[in-house]
């Protein structure tokens, strides 16, 4: 009962966030709204026991997205603003909305609840049970979760590495500018 | 008097649902501004009643780590004002 009630404060609060951030006509006021709606997620990914989410989430949606789109505005113009918000196009809203609803309406009952017997994932349980038996004899590594993530899909991760960097290096190229000098 | 049929665990999670509520409110502010600085400051106490909110979560949930998630916004929200702040005085001097 509780939970829910928190659950749902909080959508309230990410949903208007969310919406302010789209809607400031000033980049900069929508930069800094953007702050608390990763602020808002972070406790959300908290409250869905999924902590290491919500770290990454803190590092990126406070750290990182912030300076990164500071610089992009000071590579760029800054649009004067005559009004504080944007004006909003209501037949879209209203087209868009309906899409969603149309969406969620047909997408969530089909969804398996959390637990239940019937999950796919116990289709191939001899797979789960092999990961679930298995791993800390394999890697010696405790939590599942971090094993199948670094050792027995290891290449794949040092693939996405590798991704990540080079979109690091194309991202200094195009600043032009030894940032970390 | 704590009701020990309520549970302070649930206590510890209501008193975080008030704490969103409260956010809600200080969200005022970083809507009506009138300049960005005061955007900033909201956002800023913003982080700041996050980190009690994930605090009452690590409490209410019996999840002690959630703790270094707070600890890593209190670091961090601190990183948004500085930078804001260092591209307002020198114009794009962010890093």
């Amino acid at each position: 009962m509780t939970m829910s009630w928190f659950a749902y404060t909080l959508m309230v609060f990410i949903l208007l966030t969310a919406v302010t951030t789209a809607l400031f006509r000033d980049v900069l006021s929508a930069i800094v709204v953007f702050g608390a709606y990763s602020l808002g997620m972070a406790i959300f990914y908290t409250f869905l026991l999924a902590p290491d989410v919500a770290m990454t989430e803190a590092a990126i949606g406070a750290g990182v997205t912030t300076i990164l789109l500071l610089l992009t505005i000071a590579r760029t113009t800054r649009p004067s603003t005559d009004r504080l918000f944007e004006r909003v196009h209501w037949p879209g809203v209203v087209a868009v909305g309906a899409f969603a609803i149309v969406l969620l309406w047909t997408v969530l009952p089909e969804m398996v609840a959390v637990g239940a017997e019937d999950a796919p994932v116990w289709a191939n349980a001899d797979v789960t049970q092999y990961y679930i038996q298995h791993t800390y004899d394999d890697t010696g590594v405790q939590n599942a979760v971090t094993a199948v993530l670094a050792a027995y899909r290891g290449f794949d991760t040092f693939g996405e590495a590798v991704v990540v960097f080079a979109a690091g290096v194309a991202v200094l190229i195009v600043l032009k500018r030894e940032v970390f000098a | 008097m704590i009701d020990p049929a309520v549970g302070l665990d649930e206590f510890f999670v209501a008193s975080a649902a008030l704490f969103v509520v409260l956010a809600i409110m200080m969200f005022y502010r970083a809507i009506a501004g009138p300049t960005t600085q005061d955007r900033l400051l909201a956002v800023n106490v913003l982080g700041t009643n996050t980190v009690v909110i994930l605090a009452l979560l690590a409490a209410g949930l019996g999840e002690p780590w959630f703790l270094d998630v707070a600890l890593i916004y209190a670091l961090l929200n601190f990183l948004m004002a500085v930078a804001i702040s260092k591209f307002t005085v020198e114009r794009g001097g962010v890093l």
